[in-house]
């Protein structure tokens, strides 16, 4: 406890903080341009300097902590004085002439149509008017003339890449934006460069984001004070109106959304302050995207049903009557059903609420039997495990040995990146496995560098070598101790190099750093479990976790995928496979399908009805008999689980479009009108409380209201042992052939919402990651005469594709990396994949492939 | 240049050695040198740009056969730094921050050498010429043709 006084009032501090922030706290301004909530201390601008009584100066507030007995003033005559001239300097560099303008007041008025034009010379032609911090010190300082020369940079405004433009013209040098990308994000994408006068943000040799490693996460947006880094997309539209909170549905991290709005539109989305998980952060996608996948033009609008033919646009009454008199024909294993891991629990609990009662059928499929999520569970029930699923995200940043495998994070699961970089700034040690190379690889203190499809025995070596020279930390005691060391025994030393590329010192020098941090984490992704061997994988890692005492966080990818796989767990346990329904479809087994969710084209299938209930369309509309329009998450009230676990409710942003509908809503009319009872929920809170007596995960909502500050996690019962079992030896993957002499490898990007390709429907995201790409070693391509851009066919042994060829050096040789896509985009003729009967629910990871120069 | 950037086994604190030394071998840093140095020490490229741009010593165009840097700090100035670098300018026919068509000389300025007694003082190739007058400017150059000259020899 400390005390001190500021402006004569008395202030008490629990804690170590510098003088703005208690003064903040305590509702004292001190104007400041520089310092941002987020960001580490600067004194860069000056405009937060005080007196403190017994000081020499004037010393800068952000950059000054608080010592018991301090006085300090903030507001003296002379401290005002020198405000006034710093604050001036900066204007001397900045358009100023609006800033100081007589008329400024009146000619608010006015300067609604005038901002589109090419360079910002003042505040009415700036799209950032209205929202400028500079502006606001201006009229703090009440700062009237600007009695220095202006000088005009003459720096050339940046265009050239997606999202935002950047006008150095206008910059104050604050460096937030320098700061956010490297403190915060890690992608040290900016830098101050030049000296003195020629002083300017940039990037290296001056190339554009695009070129820098930046993932456009728009913090560096975010965070300026001023117009110089500015949304494009925002500078047609005016400030918006009001603003309202939802939580992304791009990927499984939950990110809470602070959503701008204009005459009931969106026009913007940007990262909640205050978001429970991402803290003021968010990506790319929910940053710029949201807005573009909303207003879609590809959205279903209109309930359709196909009479002669064609689909003919009806009522919700006439679509409905339709659907529920052809369904009733088909019963048990006619029918299937096919849900999403993107829409709310909710809806997902009435739909398969709706398969059970209503169609009957245990054919029931979902992307969830993909997941990391699921691979993790059937592991842990199939050994008996006590394998916790939650975790929370700050536990990341508290390790000080992290293993990751399977994922690449800053784009895959960018809020945990975040609390992984905190992690290694804090000293921790980072070891990542992974064939080909991450931009997260710099702050790695090792990267084994696997072949690919080794992953199993990789990990197996490293028990080994975990084993050796340690002191034992009461794990021998455990349950199968000792028949998970005996299984490591077929794996020689001598040849680990030989078999996963992996030298012994390296693995040697891996344990010794798991050896000396306190508490490890080992992350896991899609990557690690999407092949045969999946399982195998796993269980490695959780052997190798118990050997540190560690927790292992399985990162799972949809944004819901935790909430659907809670509610089907506690009915079957298990959905049937999606090789099963897919396969029966063209074999003419299956007669109707209930398509809620994502599937391969079905043009060709023997499907005799088939109804399609999404918000945006695709292939297989041609094929439909019904097309029912369902809201996204933006115009639906809603709960989704997190990743972490975490139950996230959110309230509906927008009015439905067009007449589009809740999934829960659609499924109830429907299945009323197929005469079932107890089929009317009123509303979400209505399903949420059913599903809280129903679905064990839930039984935590009762007491919470989610709305509330209160953290609500998925309930999970005490089960099962920490013990470690033996591993089997896995066989050598999959060899590339002379036919086939490439190995593609997936990733799992996850650039899709529902049936909506992101990289088809923004402009943006398409320049930085066209899922259409195939990534491929400089030394292949030039071998293949392939140049970046080109088009080329990539042919497996089931089938080939399309594609564009980017050109890599993060890829090895002998590799190629592709995307994967839940929706039209993808061709999974390439991938035998998982639907090939031979594998249960794999997409393989890696595939033998070649691959021919296109037109 | 890679052998050179390996030597240094990825400490941070190396990035100025590292400059200093592709530099000296070079007489530029390549830009395949950032991205390579930003391998080995694991800095972001943006940062190693920073820290080059920042320090007059590095350049990123190749620079000429001799150096002629001219130092233009306050004390300096005052006792005619100015004239000292156009008569520079105009015998080498040159801008300051250019360099010779023949790819023999650059011409740059900095700030402070930190010889103030000694001004108005210019580089040549390391060497400092303190207390310079105009017409001293074409022996300095003169020098520096002949020692290529005998070097070569």
């Amino acid at each position: 406890m400390m005390k001190i006084t500021i402006d004569g009032k008395g202030i008490e501090l629990e804690d170590k903080k510098t003088i703005l922030d208690a003064a903040r706290e305590n509702g004292i301004t001190i104007p400041s341009l520089c310092d941002h909530q987020r960001l580490s201390p600067f004194g860069g601008c000056r405009l937060c300097i005080v007196q403190i009584k017994g000081w020499k100066g004037y010393p800068p507030s952000c950059c000054t902590y608080a010592e018991e007995g301090m006085e300090v003033k903030t507001k003296t005559p002379s401290l005002q004085r020198l405000r006034k001239e710093i604050l001036e300097l900066i204007l001397s560099e900045h358009p100023n002439a609006c800033l100081v303008c007589s008329e400024k007041n009146n000619c608010d008025e006015f300067k609604s149509t005038i901002r589109k034009v090419g360079e910002a010379t003042g505040c009415v032609l700036c799209s950032n008017n209205g929202r400028c911090e500079l502006q606001d010190v201006v009229d703090a300082l009440k700062v009237d003339k600007v009695r220095f020369p202006s000088i005009y940079r003459e720096l050339e405004i940046k265009k050239g890449d997606p999202f935002f433009d950047r006008n150095y013209n206008l910059c104050i040098l604050c460096g937030r934006c320098v700061r956010v990308c490297h403190e915060v994000r890690g992608a040290s994408t900016l830098s101050f460069t030049y000296r003195g006068s020629e002083e300017v943000v940039g990037t290296v040799l001056d190339r554009p984001h695009l070129e820098s490693g930046c993932q456009f996460c728009g913090a560096c947006v975010d965070v300026c004070p001023t117009g110089a880094l500015s949304e494009r997309a925002m500078k047609y539209e005016s400030l918006p109106e009001n603003t309202a909170v939802t939580i992304c549905p791009l990927c499984s991290m939950g990110c809470e959304l602070e959503v701008e709005l204009k005459e009931e539109r969106i026009l913007s989305s940007k990262p909640s302050q205050d978001g429970a998980v991402n803290r003021g952060q968010v990506c790319v996608k929910g940053r710029f995207v949201i807005r573009d996948l909303v207003y879609s033009p590809r959205r279903i609008l209109q309930p359709m049903i196909r009479v002669n033919k064609e689909l003919e646009e009806v009522t919700w009454e006439d679509a409905l009557d339709f659907v529920a008199q052809k369904l009733k024909k088909y019963k048990g294993k006619e029918a299937a059903l096919m849900t999403s891991s993107q829409i709310t629990c909710e809806d997902s609990f009435i739909l398969q609420k709706f398969s059970r009662e209503v169609l009957k059928t245990e054919n029931r499929v979902s992307p969830v039997d993909f997941s990391a999520l699921s691979a993790f569970s059937g592991l842990s029930q199939e050994q008996g495990l006590n394998a916790s699923m939650n975790f929370r995200i700050e536990d990341i940043s508290k390790a000080n040995t992290l293993f990751l495998a399977g994922a690449d994070l800053p784009v895959t699961h960018p809020i945990i990146w975040l609390e992984v970089l905190k992690a290694v700034r804090a000293g921790a040690k980072l070891v990542v496995a992974s064939p080909h190379e991450l931009s997260l690889n710099r702050y790695a203190s090792i990267w084994l560098q696997n072949k690919p499809g080794t992953e199993s025995t990789l990990l197996s070596y490293l028990a080994k070598a975990f084993l050796e020279n340690d002191e034992d930390g009461g794990y021998s005691r455990m349950e199968g101790f000792e028949s998970f060391k005996k299984s490591l025994d077929e794996h020689d030393f001598s040849l680990a190099y030989k078999t996963t590329g992996v030298q012994k010192e390296e693995l040697m020098k891996t344990a010794e750093l798991f050896k000396e941090g306190e508490t490890a984490a080992f992350l896991f992704g899609m990557g690690l479990t999407q092949s045969p061997s999946g399982i195998q994988n796993l269980s490695v890692l959780w052997n190798l976790a118990l050997l540190r005492n560690a927790q292992v966080f399985p990162l799972c990818q949809e944004n819901n995928l935790r909430g659907v796989f809670e509610i089907n767990q506690a009915y079957t346990g298990k959905d049937v496979s999606y090789d099963q329904v897919f396969h029966e479809a063209f074999t003419g087994k299956l007669k109707a399908l209930y398509l809620a969710g994502p599937m391969p084209d079905l043009q060709k299938s023997k499907i005799e009805f088939l109804v399609i209930q999404d918000s945006f369309t695709s292939e297989n509309i041609k094929k439909a008999d019904a097309v029912l329009p369902a809201t996204t998450f933006a115009e639906t009230d809603g709960t989704f689980v997190n990743a972490e676990g975490r139950i996230q409710e959110f309230k509906k942003i927008v009015e439905p479009l067009g007449e589009a509908r809740p999934d829960w809503w659609v499924v109830s009319r429907l299945a009323q009108k197929m005469g079932a009872k107890d089929f009317n929920p009123k509303n979400n809170s209505a399903i949420l409380k059913e599903m809280n007596k129903e679905i064990p995960g839930f039984s935590k909502t009762s007491n919470a209201k989610l709305d509330s500050d209160e953290e609500v996690f998925v309930h999970e019962d005490e089960k099962g042992k920490k013990r470690f079992f033996p591993i089997r030896r896995v066989p050598v993957p999959e060899e590339t052939s002379q036919k086939y002499p490439l190995l593609l490898s997936i990733d799992y990007n996850l650039d899709y919402y529902r049936n909506l390709s992101l990289t088809q429907e923004s402009k943006g995201l398409r320049i930085l990651r066209d899922s259409r790409w195939i990534s491929i070693s400089p030394g292949d391509a030039k071998k293949l005469k392939l140049n970046d851009g080109d088009i080329a066919w990539i042919e497996s042994s089931s089938g080939k594709t399309k594609s564009l060829v980017k050109i890599s050096d993060a890829v090895p040789r002998g590799m190629v990396r592709a995307n994967f896509l839940w929706s039209e985009d993808s061709d999974f003729s390439v991938i035998p994949l998982g639907f090939s009967p031979s594998y249960k629910n794999h997409l393989l990871n890696f595939i033998p492939v070649k691959i021919k120069r296109g037109k | 240049m890679e052998k050179l950037i390996d030597e240094f086994e990825g400490d941070q604190r190396e990035l100025i050695h590292i400059l200093h030394e592709i530099q000296k071998k070079f007489g530029y840093i390549p830009a395949q040198a950032v991205s390579r140095i930003s391998k080995q020490l694991k800095i972001s490229e943006s940062e190693i740009f920073g820290v080059l741009t920042f320090y007059k010593a590095f350049s990123l165009k190749p620079r000429g056969e001799h150096l002629i840097t001219v130092c233009m700090g306050t004390a300096c100035h005052v006792r005619g730094a100015p004239m000292i670098l156009d008569e520079f300018k105009r015998k080498l026919g040159i801008e300051s921050g250019e360099t010779t068509e023949d790819n023999q000389f650059t011409l740059e300025t900095v700030n402070c050498v930190g010889a103030c007694a000694l001004g108005p003082i210019a580089k040549a190739d390391g060497e400092y010429h303190g207390q310079l007058k105009t017409r001293e400017v074409d022996k300095i150059i003169k020098e520096l043709m002949n020692k290529k000259r005998n070097s070569s020899k």
